[in-house]
């Protein structure tokens, strides 16, 4: 037989070494089997496509505050050899007002705007909100993953980032391992990162006044931050329904730490109201107000686990984060998540999180007039008190065509408190964290090209 | 029975450009896709891979009163006479018993009587795994072809052949009947019967194992050729700790140590593919090294290795 006899030859040529011998005595066997000839050889190659990952989110806080619009795109090239080259880009165009830190008045208040030229004004018994909040920001990533031997797998990558008055640069590495047959990943990783300030009319000096339109004399120049991040994580395979993981994470952040837009306002120490200034007329603030200033470094350590359980199609995804950093903020999140399969190619995801934290150490509500500065002070809602609860459905479902498809419409609401000494006299009668309701709208297309 | 023949139907429809047939067979979900001109003939053709699979099901499953593995394997110690076709099984059985070095026995089959791969802990005992190795080994049996005798409580079993047999069958009848590039897939065993002409390739989706949502499977251009996978991940016991995989070594009677969960391999005929696949998944901890010395393609799951969260913040 033909067929038995080039297979044979190939065997023989092979034949110092045995194992590659197999193939051919294995060919010459199958033509024997199935009684047919030399079939055609084998033409399979690896789709060389690219894995593409989309999403349109729609972020929205309620009471003109802020809007995001974000598109973001991951894709992902798979090369033979399990080698993966994944990029990034994300595009943020961001609107709409914040909360300046300072407290609402019995009477309009008046504020600089952060780029030194112009003011704005808040009525009468409402929460400042600066409205100049209007930035686009432009975010690429690029990482290479490998195997590295047969056990390990190594990642490094690059993040940078731009938008008006910020940008970032990053490089990140994690290197994982496998042990007791594959049941078992531990992992190392690392990140660095180097970010400029420069916001329009030069970066507030912490704790100096306010001032008049055009006075730079409460500013300096460009300033920097830098970030060092470690995560070391182990996974577990517990059952064949269970993984299991767990992280600790530590970051270390140094620089200019303050957010350049927040202030405080300083309040009469029996009344609790701000103390009025004709210094500026109409070209400048009608209260006195400082600038925020907080320590030039933050430590923060964190604890994560994470369990998904998988039960004939359906996925239940439990995490729970603790966070602890040398600013007193200690934060606890829970996330749950279930999927709940619809037929065969649609799903349904209900989403659950709580979160709560407390307040940084310096956080102050206001300063009071005629008292030392403390060393730092910032009245941001962000270092306050607070809980927040976010609960949401995703639908998903393949295309026609096999793509994943999916939509999620979550909502957020953040309910804060000023602890209950740092409030004086009238401001005890105010609204001065008002809760933040806010709805997000996801659209997520997966294709592969 | 009843049940068995209420599943054999086929239900064709159009997906794509091309035509799909689907059917059950062996305990799995089949179809055929093929570029035919229409419903009627894809109907056919489906209905050829059907018969074919479903004949050589009963022909040759385990699971089948009266058919000839079970007349040899009730034959308690008398010789059986065997169809041509049983016999060309068998002597290729034989050769992969000699290739493997006697890692694939087609006497094998009774270690089932204590390893129930069914996820949980029970762990037969070293002396259960001892008696039943007492009828394991294809050196205890006489086969002088078209005759087998074997000693009673002995048993062969088709299960790491049949399915991989019955695609290249398939596909032959396929090839007699019509030069339409059809693509034959029992159970994510599959074949190419020719090039295809209305596309460059078939595309063919290889999933890793517990794969999430966020990684790709990898995608596959097939022009002609074939692909088997051996290794299931739902089919495993863990016992403090320890991941016994359902690949038993016929030589020691216990599960092969560090075999990957999945391998696929591509080669000329599924056969072939199948055979390749199943000698690797042996070799366990050098599943790897034995593929790359046979020099064919082919894509080893050891287990999908979760993302952490991300470094950065």
């Amino acid at each position: 037989m033909v067929a038995a006899d080039v297979a044979a030859t190939k065997g023989s040529i092979m034949g110092n070494n045995s194992k590659l011998s197999i193939s051919g005595a294995l060919a010459a066997a199958t033509c024997t089997l199935l009684g047919s000839g030399l079939p055609e050889p084998v033409q399979a190659q690896e789709e060389p496509g690219w894995d593409f990952n989309t999403a349109l989110l729609y972020y929205g806080e309620d009471g003109d505050r802020v809007q995001d619009l974000s598109l973001n795109i991951l894709s992902r090239r798979a090369f033979i050899d399990d080698k993966f080259l994944s990029l990034g880009l994300t595009v943020d165009a961001l609107t709409g007002a914040s909360p300046n830190g300072a407290l609402p008045q019995s009477s309009a208040q008046t504020f600089t705007r952060p780029s030194g030229e112009k003011t704005y004004t808040t009525p009468a018994g409402e929460l400042p909100l600066d409205d100049s909040f209007r930035d686009t920001r432009v975010a690429l990533t690029a990482s290479w993953q490998q195997p590295l031997g047969r056990l390990y797998q190594l990642s490094f990558g690059a993040s940078a980032s731009a938008e008006y008055d910020y940008t970032h640069a990053g490089l990140n590495a994690k290197l994982a391992r496998d042990f007791n047959q594959r049941n078992t990943t531990v992992s190392a990783g690392i990140a660095v990162a180097h970010d400029s300030l420069d916001p329009v009319g030069g970066t507030p000096i912490g704790l100096a006044p306010m001032l008049g339109e055009e006075d730079t004399s409460n500013r300096m120049g460009d300033q920097t931050k830098d970030v060092l991040d470690i995560v070391f994580g182990v996974t577990q395979v517990m059952s064949r329904n269970l993984l299991m993981q767990f992280n600790y994470s530590y970051s270390d952040a140094s620089g200019y730490l303050n957010d350049p837009y927040k202030i405080l306002s300083i309040v009469d120490g029996v009344t609790g109201d701000a103390i009025p200034t004709n210094d500026f007329g109409d070209d400048g603030p009608s209260q006195l107000n400082v600038f925020e200033k907080r320590p030039d470094t933050r430590v923060k350590h964190s604890l994560f686990t994470q369990a998904k359980y998988y039960m004939n199609g359906k996925v239940l995804d439990v995490s729970y984060r603790y966070m602890t950093d040398d600013w007193e903020i200690d934060s606890h999140t829970v996330d749950l998540r279930y999927r709940w399969p619809i037929g065969d190619r649609s799903y349904l995801e209900p989403h659950f999180r709580f979160y709560t934290q407390t307040e940084a150490e310096f956080y102050r509500a206001s300063l009071i007039d005629g008292q030392p500065l403390p060393e730092y002070a910032s009245a941001d809602y962000r270092l306050g008190n607070f809980d927040a609860i976010t609960a949401g459905l995703k639908y998903g479902w393949k295309t026609g065509s096999g793509n994943d498809m999916s939509v999620r419409l979550e909502l957020y609401q953040q309910s804060g408190s000023i602890p209950s000494e740092q409030l004086i006299g009238n401001q005890l009668d105010r609204d001065n964290y008002p809760d933040l309701n806010a709805v997000i709208l996801q659209f997520s297309y997966r294709f592969g090209l | 029975m009843a049940a068995r023949q209420k599943q054999r139907h086929v239900r064709v429809g159009e997906d794509n450009g091309s035509w799909r047939g689907r059917f059950e067979a062996m305990a799995s979900p089949c179809e055929l896709l093929c570029e035919a001109t229409g419903r009627a003939e894809a109907q056919r053709l489906t209905e050829i891979v059907a018969n074919e699979a479903w004949r050589i099901e009963d022909k040759f499953s385990r699971y089948l009163p009266g058919n000839i593995v079970d007349q040899i394997n009730s034959a308690g110690g008398r010789a059986v006479e065997v169809d041509p076709e049983t016999a060309q099984l068998i002597d290729f059985g034989v050769t992969l018993y000699q290739l493997s070095e006697r890692r694939f026995d087609i006497t094998s089959g009774v270690l089932r009587r204590i390893w129930r791969f069914d996820g949980s802990s029970n762990i037969p005992t070293a002396a259960q795994v001892d008696e039943v190795m007492n009828d394991v080994g294809w050196h205890r049996v006489t086969w002088e072809s078209p005759s087998i005798t074997m000693a009673a409580g002995m048993e062969i079993d088709f299960g790491g052949i049949g399915k991989e047999f019955a695609v290249d069958r398939a596909a032959a009848l396929l090839r007699e009947e019509t030069s339409v590039s059809c693509l034959v897939n029992l159970g994510g065993d599959l074949a190419v019967t020719s090039r295809p002409k209305q596309r460059n390739t078939w595309k063919v989706g290889i999933e890793a194992v517990n794969r999430p949502a966020d990684m790709p499977a990898s995608l596959l251009n097939l022009q002609i050729g074939a692909l088997a996978t051996s290794g299931d991940a739902r089919r495993f016991l863990v016992k403090e700790g320890v991941r016994y995989s359902h690949i038993l070594d016929p030589m020691t009677g216990w599960p092969v140590q560090d075999a990957p969960r999945s391998i696929t391999v591509a080669a000329d005929t599924c056969t072939q593919a199948g055979m390749l696949s199943t000698l690797a998944m042996l070799q366990g901890k050098g599943a790897e090294t034995f593929l790359e010395a046979q020099d064919v393609s082919y894509w080893c799951d050891r287990g999908y290795l979760p993302e952490l969260d991300s470094v950065a913040p």
